[in-house]
């Protein structure tokens, strides 16, 4: 065992830390308050790189490992970025544009990734349903193939990023009679007759990131925009999982490590009673109970990444351990964090009523904890 | 990077469960029995010292990465017998770790060998009777007179103390730090029988009492004064609980499990309810959660040992918690076979109280934690 980061990666974390305290954490607050997704601040994650960090060079990437990658989400949380953004970072390069990157043809991802990498293009998957959800099987969206062309009916729910989404990836049955084996992977360009994206859904948190429905009312796309082959869709869409048990819950360790410091610093400033609040024990038990939290978690999220960079197939209880303990777990600092505030921490000044409500999402995005708990119950 | 242990790790481990568990078979190891339990603690370390175990974190094993590859190992002994890990640990890594670190060649020479063929049982001696040395300094004294050295004293909670056959006591002498190292039966040593506990009865624990107790000087072992003496000493009993608390959640863990697969109701095996399938999903979460959280905290003792410390703080904290919510979670889904003594999960339930209120409790760490990022230091 060995659980080194090396020099260059611990340089470049430091780089992605400078880089969003400067450059995004100034703007958060604002965009949270609006519930608007901040584009600059998206467009400045790719042009800094991260947006395509794992993304061979030929489209624009860096070509990093996945270790590198899952680093960069956490760097994000410790700078205190929001997790809206980082929902729509992960939504956009791990759901969606890796999608493209392992399915798609030469042709289709010279003409997305680029863009898709630069910023300049938003990307999202759709593929929870309004009667679907962690029954990802029972999707009515159907994709009917007329000649040369697919035509897409119904509907998707809660997908990120789908309002400003350029390009999307969506999954449904061509085969209704079958379950999983029946669901295929289609790309769907914005604008696309047919197509349409709901209002922005109002959010308890996450709230710049944007969230909506997608129609697919006779939505005609090429058959060409078929990923792989027909009733291929659900391996593609568990192979997003990966990216979702790491580079996605790397985020709430990174905001744990936020919170450990921001909380540090008023309890060393804010005094009562004569003294630091830093002082009594009380405040030093719920800063540990942080500290605890971001070291406990951090671990699982790499070695989900390290699994990935070795080439092996997906450990899917390690996953849902992983998923569980960050969803179940988040609250925890989250509230001690607020706690620590005091009168502040209910304000949104002081940021932390607002990782609150994001790390709401940590147990239900991406599988609930029930739904890991289901799987983890099956596989021991 | 890289987060397996490697195949010559694993067959150790694999070596350690089959010969203690054969121990285990024939005799009671975690009953308390003090007629016994001298003779069954030299059993398992006779069995152990067939393998690299008693060596790890002492000495460099080709193919072993020293605390990290005891943490793997430590774990599956603590599982198989809690009482046999901690009397092991306490001679091993306690006794055993001082005169590795802080005695010279010829103290390493009397003890260090003996004790790593798994002929000597050591323990160490550091909570005073009265204070905490968290917030009050030692007052076992050791005063100079002629070549011999006379302590004075009272420690309790003494891991081994009854079947040990040294003790380091930790003291001052000299205006400093100091390791007295007692031999059994040396006038002005007492050792009080061992103390009723709630958990680990087959680790006998005790008081002893050192009364114009007098030594040579030669078995005096000075730390350096970096070294930091009672600090280090914790940081080397919360590694050992660490491990401890692993084994604690792993065989707790295991019980439930294997119950919840074989006990059936209503026509089928209870983990197919949710009530309890989830509670062992929890379960392993926690247990996984803590073997990678201890895993890295030994790696990093191994390999950068100045910044272990915050990391085995939360550490144990962590898995301390973690055990003793397992084990409870574990008796609930063994219903009322959990409640009969004698099983391995009742028996952890009953240790893991242990593991929060030993070395550095849980509530002293997260105020050492919580002192850490705010700057603030002793």
């Amino acid at each position: 065992m060995d659980f080194a980061f090396t020099k260059e990666q611990l340089m470049f974390k430091k780089e992605i830390i400078r880089f969003a305290k400067k450059e995004i954490v100034p703007r958060v607050q604002e965009y949270d308050l609006k519930e608007a997704f901040d584009f600059e601040s998206f467009r400045k994650l790719g042009d800094f790189g991260i947006l395509g960090l794992h993304f061979p060079e030929e489209y624009g990437g860096s070509g990093a490992d996945v270790v590198t990658t899952v680093m960069a989400g956490e760097a994000l949380g410790e700078a205190g970025v929001d997790g809206g953004l980082t929902l729509a970072y992960g939504a956009h390069s791990f759901l969606c544009a890796d999608t493209i990157l392992r399915h798609a043809s030469e042709e289709q991802r010279k003409k997305y990734l680029p863009k898709l990498i630069s910023g300049e293009w938003i990307g999202c998957m759709g593929l929870t349903e309004p009667d679907a959800g962690s029954d990802v099987a029972s999707m009515k969206t159907i994709a009917e193939k007329k000649g040369d062309k697919y035509v897409l009916n119904g509907s998707k729910i809660f997908i990120t990023n789908g309002p400003i989404a350029d390009v999307s990836v969506v999954y449904a049955k061509t085969d209704p009679s079958q379950r999983h084996a029946g669901i295929s992977a289609f790309i769907v360009e914005k604008g696309t007759k047919g197509f349409a994206a709901g209002a922005p859904l109002i959010k308890m948190g996450v709230r710049t990131s944007q969230t909506s429905e997608l129609f697919f009312n006779n939505c005609e796309i090429p058959a060409e925009n078929l990923l792989g082959k027909e009733g291929e869709g659900f391996n593609m869409s568990l192979q997003t999982v990966e990216w979702d048990r790491s580079a996605l819950l790397a985020p709430f360790v990174g905001a744990a490590r936020y919170m450990l410091s921001s909380c540090a610093d008023y309890a060393r400033k804010r005094e009562q009673f004569g003294r630091p609040i830093g002082k009594f024990q009380a405040v030093k038990h719920k800063l540990a109970n942080i500290r605890i939290f971001a070291e406990a978690a951090q671990s699982l999220a790499y070695k989900i990444a390290w699994c990935k960079d070795q080439g092996r197939p997906l450990n899917h209880l390690e996953a849902a351990v992983a998923k569980l303990f960050v969803g179940d777990w988040s609250m925890v600092p989250a509230n001690d964090a607020m706690v620590v505030f005091g009168g502040y921490g209910f304000c949104h000044e002081y940021n932390m009523e607002r990782i609150f409500r994001d790390s709401r999402l940590a147990p239900i995005g991406g599988g609930t904890s029930d739904i890991q708990k289901m799987i983890i119950s099956k596989l021991i | 990077m890289n987060y397996d242990f490697s195949e010559k790790e694993f067959n150790l481990f694999i070596d350690i469960q089959e010969k203690v568990s054969r121990v285990a078979e024939s005799v009671q190891l975690d009953r308390k029995d003090p007629k016994r339990s001298r003779e069954n603690i030299k059993q398992v370390l006779e069995q152990l010292a067939q393998t690299p175990y008693l060596q790890l974190g002492l000495q460099p094993v080709e193919g072993y990465q020293g605390q990290l590859s005891l943490m793997g190992a430590a774990e599956v002994l603590a599982a198989v017998s809690p009482s046999a890990y901690l009397s092991v640990e306490a001679s091993t890594r306690l006794f055993g770790r001082a005169v590795n670190e802080w005695g010279d060649n010829s103290q390493k020479a009397k003890w260090l060998s003996p004790l790593l063929e798994g002929q000597l049982i050591g323990a160490l001696a550091l909570s005073e009777e009265t204070l905490n040395i968290e917030n009050d300094p030692l007052t076992t004294k050791g005063d100079r007179q002629g070549e011999s050295v006379v302590i004075n004293g009272a420690k309790q909670y003494v891991i081994n103390a009854p079947i040990a056959d040294w003790i380091a006591v930790a003291g001052f002498c000299d205006d400093a730090y100091a390791l007295f190292l007692i031999e059994k039966e040396t006038p002005g040593l007492t050792v009080e029988p061992a103390i009723e506990t709630l958990g680990y009865e087959g680790t006998p624990i005790s008081r002893i009492h050192l009364d114009n107790c007098s030594i040579p000087a030669e078995q005096i072992i000075f730390p350096p004064a970096k070294a930091e003496m009672p600090q280090t000493l914790r940081m080397w009993e919360n590694q050992m609980l660490l491990g401890a608390s692993l084994g604690l959640s792993k065989t707790a863990f295991e019980s439930a499990r294997d119950h919840a697969k074989t006990h059936r109701s209503g026509g089928k095996p209870i983990i197919a309810y949710q009530e309890v399938g989830f509670k062992l999903a929890d379960m392993l979460t926690l247990f996984q959660t803590s073997q990678l959280l201890a895993y890295r905290t030994a790696w990093t003792a191994e390999t950068n040992p100045k910044e272990a410390g915050e990391l085995l703080l939360c550490a144990k904290v962590f898995c301390a918690e973690s055990a003793e919510t397992v084990c409870s979670e574990a008796l609930k889904i063994l219903g009322g076979n959990g409640y009969i003594i004698g099983n391995n999960a009742e028996r952890a339930y009953r240790c893991a109280k242990y593991v929060q209120i030993a070395g550095t409790s849980t509530e002293i760490g997260r105020v050492k934690i919580g002192d850490a990022a705010l700057g603030y230091r002793d």
